[in-house]
């Protein structure tokens, strides 16, 4: 204590000014949060944090689609508890107790059983045996290997969007339009996809600007600094106005899956740099040494320097990750009614509000460190799971 | 037939074998095939444009853009064209990324330098303050500080510090220099530019002096002194051949029954919580950078210089800093071209940035024209701070002699 605090006069006045300073933070701070703060704005907002407009009448007209974001749950944590099993505990296993013990827990929430009816709740509890079934499932059945997981939940994935979207002609699946898709629901969907899909983007990329065919290589350079010299919103607004023109009319589109190519595409012009960067920081000798073995070019890359390259570059991959799910919150520029959007929407239109605007924020902000926060921890446990740095 | 298959093949091989056959024709095809595409989205275009009667090219530009803009550091008047309203909105955009970029890089450093303390208290809550503010969506953040600012008072119960700076909902009024005299003030301006120059130059002399004679010389000291008292000199010789000083303080009064602020400078609500949260956002990272950047640059190097007696801060100053601002600049760059990007999100708080107003700009003008001109405005500032980045990385990086 006194090595690390009071070592010499200048340390010892640092820190008195620091305890003073984070003392009269804490009790205005504690004395804010527990006595002056409302709160009651996260409560009046409520489950449009969660899936948005997704509930409400013109979005599901004559039915409860309620169940069906639920139901989407359900499924992510089937899958989750087949990756418990998979993994042998560790990391795996706390993400998913924690996925299903706060799914659970969301049903003791003290509302009236008219703003929160005994279905939902149910549904929420039912989490927990979702878990323990794909948990069996892996565990009793032959679904129990990596490749079986990694099939099922991107299946989960498709049918969790299948669900929401709906299938017409279907009685209980009758089409939701996506603009009424919203709260953290669409983020994290848009993130799900968006890392899906960026991280090969990003390596196919990576591989293109580093590659001897010079017409190949410059369509990659041209794509990955235009991506990345414009701000996201730009591109994203532009996805809206300009997009649409350049597709004939009768064109499947919507604004959300343009919002989502055009956020992935961006992600994997970031994605490529990082990339290349583990690239470049690989000993030539490796490949070098593939190559004498007989290994053909593209096995060099796959199964010599893509592996350690990536795992060189884990913090500044997972950084962008992280950056992507931020990201999704700039989709209010489309008009899409994301968690952040749907609070300030709320805060507009409520004006009573506007003074406790700062709670709903701070709560935001909360809820988005906690998925940041968990990302960049399962990193560093992957990092010292690999050995980076020990080797 | 063999005839046709020795030409088609080189030293035996034939040509759907050879590597570089191969590889030639895909390029090619790809290369066909992006052109193809990228030709089909614009012929869809063109005839979206011809069916749908959509207007376009850059006709527009001269026409008066005819809505206001919140805030604006250059004169805008509504009568103002296109061009010129896009110039005006991209000014705004680089006034907010200049003193972002300033107030980023000092927070930064600090709470960089405080991550690295021995000291276990200041070390902690740095460490806080950067796991806190770079997981959070920077929109939320701005959300936040925003609606801190809009709580505040309104302007005729704001606070009031000496009658100086007015704190209220509309902003932060502070004395401001103004243009007392057009023509002084610019011959001032060219004279303070001049001995700018003069002082840089002194400067560098003094500093090659003294690396080549070993002659102790406080040569930014001279340099300073130097273009000050040109500065200076010129500041009283304009007032006293002109009417009084080249430029005067401006001091913000309130005005009228609803004590509007005229005077001074104001900096509107939405642009303080920008500049609040893109400061405080940007920081976060840039601590990191210079954590990695310190810590990149070997013990024995600080060592060494504690043990030739530097004091503490001179090794951080002249040993550890020098040679870690070699890792420290490319990834900063990136991050200045981040706080520059993330400037767009300016709109959302009701800040005219560039994005902003060209957004509004698509209702009345051509979108893809409009989208032309705000990539190339992007791209030329992200170009712009690469290059000044790159020139000085190319100063402080390791000569290869």
């Amino acid at each position: 204590m006194r090595a690390n605090l009071f070592n010499s006069r200048f340390n010892s006045a640092m820190t008195v000014l620091a305890v003073i300073v984070i003392a009269l933070a804490l009790w205005f701070g504690l004395g804010w949060i527990l006595v002056d703060a409302d709160w009651t704005v996260i409560s009046t907002l409520g489950g449009r944090m969660i899936i948005g407009q997704y509930n409400i009448e013109a979005a599901c007209p004559g039915q409860n689609c309620f169940w069906r974001p639920q139901a989407g749950l359900l499924l992510v944590t089937l899958v989750l508890g087949m990756a418990w099993q998979v993994a042998g505990g560790g990391v795996t296993k706390r993400i998913a107790l924690a996925v299903a013990g706060v799914a659970a827990a969301f049903a003791f929430l003290p509302y009236a059983f008219s703003q929160m009816g005994l279905d939902v709740r149910l549904l929420l509890l039912a989490n927990l045996p979702a878990l323990a079934v794909g948990w069996s499932l892996a565990r009793y059945t032959k679904l129990g290997t990596a490749s079986w997981t990694a099939i099922l939940s991107v299946t989960a994935f498709v049918l969790t969007l299948v669900l929401l979207r709906g299938i017409p002609g279907v009685p209980f699946l009758q089409p939701v339009s996506v603009i009424f898709w919203g709260g953290i629901m669409l983020n994290l969907m848009l993130a799900v996809a968006g890392i899906g899909l960026s991280f090969p983007i990003g390596i196919a990329l990576a591989l293109g600007r580093r590659s001897e065919l010079q017409v190949l290589k410059l369509l990659c350079i041209v794509f990955i600094e235009t991506f990345r010299g414009v701000p996201l919103i730009t591109l994203l607004f532009m996805s809206q106005v300009l997009v649409p023109l350049a597709f004939p009319e009768d064109f499947p589109q919507n604004s959300l899956m343009r919002a989502a190519i055009v956020i992935t595409l961006f992600s994997s012009a970031y994605m490529a740099e990082n990339i290349r960067g583990g690239l470049q920081s690989l000993h030539p000798g490796q490949a070098e040494a593939a190559r004498a073995l007989g290994l053909p070019g593209w096995q060099t890359m796959l199964f010599i320097s893509l592996p350690q390259a990536i795992r060189n570059v884990i913090p500044p991959i997972v950084g962008q990750f992280i950056s992507l799910f931020k990201d999704t919150s700039l989709v209010y520029i489309i008009g899409m009614l994301d968690v952040v959007e749907i609070s300030r929407a709320f805060i507009q239109g409520n004006p009573e509000f506007l003074a406790n605007a700062k709670e709903l924020f701070i709560f935001l902000a909360l809820v988005f460190w906690v998925f940041t926060y968990g990302m960049s921890y399962v990193s560093r446990r992957v990092e010292q799971h690999l050995g980076v740095g020990e080797r | 037939m063999p005839t046709l298959l020795r030409y088609l093949s080189y030293q035996g091989v034939p040509i759907w074998r050879n590597v570089y056959a191969i590889q030639w024709v895909s390029q090619i095809a790809s290369g066909i095939l992006v052109v193809v595409l990228v030709a089909w989205f614009f012929v869809n275009i063109g005839n979206a444009i011809q069916e749908r009667d959509i207007p376009y090219g850059f006709g527009f530009l001269s026409r008066e853009y005819q809505t206001p803009i919140g805030q604006h550091f250059l004169d805008y008047k509504s009568s103002d064209t296109f061009l010129y309203a896009f110039v005006v909105a991209a000014t705004n955009t680089i006034v907010i990324s200049i003193i972002g970029v300033a107030l980023a890089t000092a927070l930064g450093i600090f709470v960089g330098v405080c991550r690295m303390s021995s000291n276990w208290i200041i070390a902690k809550a740095a460490l806080v303050y950067i796991e806190f503010f770079r997981n959070v969506p920077l929109l939320v953040q701005l959300f936040f500080w925003f609606y801190i600012v809009l709580a505040l008072p309104p302007v005729r119960e704001g606070y009031v510090i000496s009658q100086r700076f007015y704190i209220n909902n509309a902003g932060i009024s502070v004395p401001w220099p103004a243009v007392n005299d057009a023509g002084m003030a610019v011959t001032w301006l060219l004279t303070a530019a001049v001995a700018v120059v003069l002082g840089w130059a002194v400067h560098r002399r003094l500093t090659r002096r003294e690396r080549n004679t070993g002659t102790p010389s406080n040569s930014l000291a001279w340099g300073i002194a130097t273009a000050a008292s040109i500065g200076a000199v010129a500041w009283l010789a304009l007032s006293v051949a002109g009417d009084g000083s080249p430029f005067v303080i401006s001091q913000p009064e309130p005005q009228g029954t609803f004590g509007r602020i005229s005077g001074g400078f104001t900096a509107p609500g939405g642009m303080i919580a920008l500049l609040i949260g893109l400061v405080t956002y940007t920081a976060s990272f840039i601590a990191e950078i210079v954590r990695a950047g310190v810590q990149s640059v070997g013990r024995g190097q600080t060592e060494a210089a504690r043990a030739v007696g530097l004091s503490a801060l001179s090794t951080l100053r002249n040993i550890t800093f020098p040679q870690a601002l070699r890792v420290i600049v490319p990834p900063m760059i990136s991050q200045y071209l981040n706080l520059t990007k993330n400037s767009s999100l300016a709109g959302a708080i009701g800040y005219s940035d560039l994005t902003n107003v060209a957004k509004t700009m698509t209702q009345t003008a051509p979108a893809v024209s409009i989208f032309i001109m705000i990539m190339a405005a992007y791209l030329a500032m992200s170009l712009t701070f690469s290059l000044i980045g790159n020139l000085y990385n190319r100063h402080i990086r390791f000569n290869a002699s």
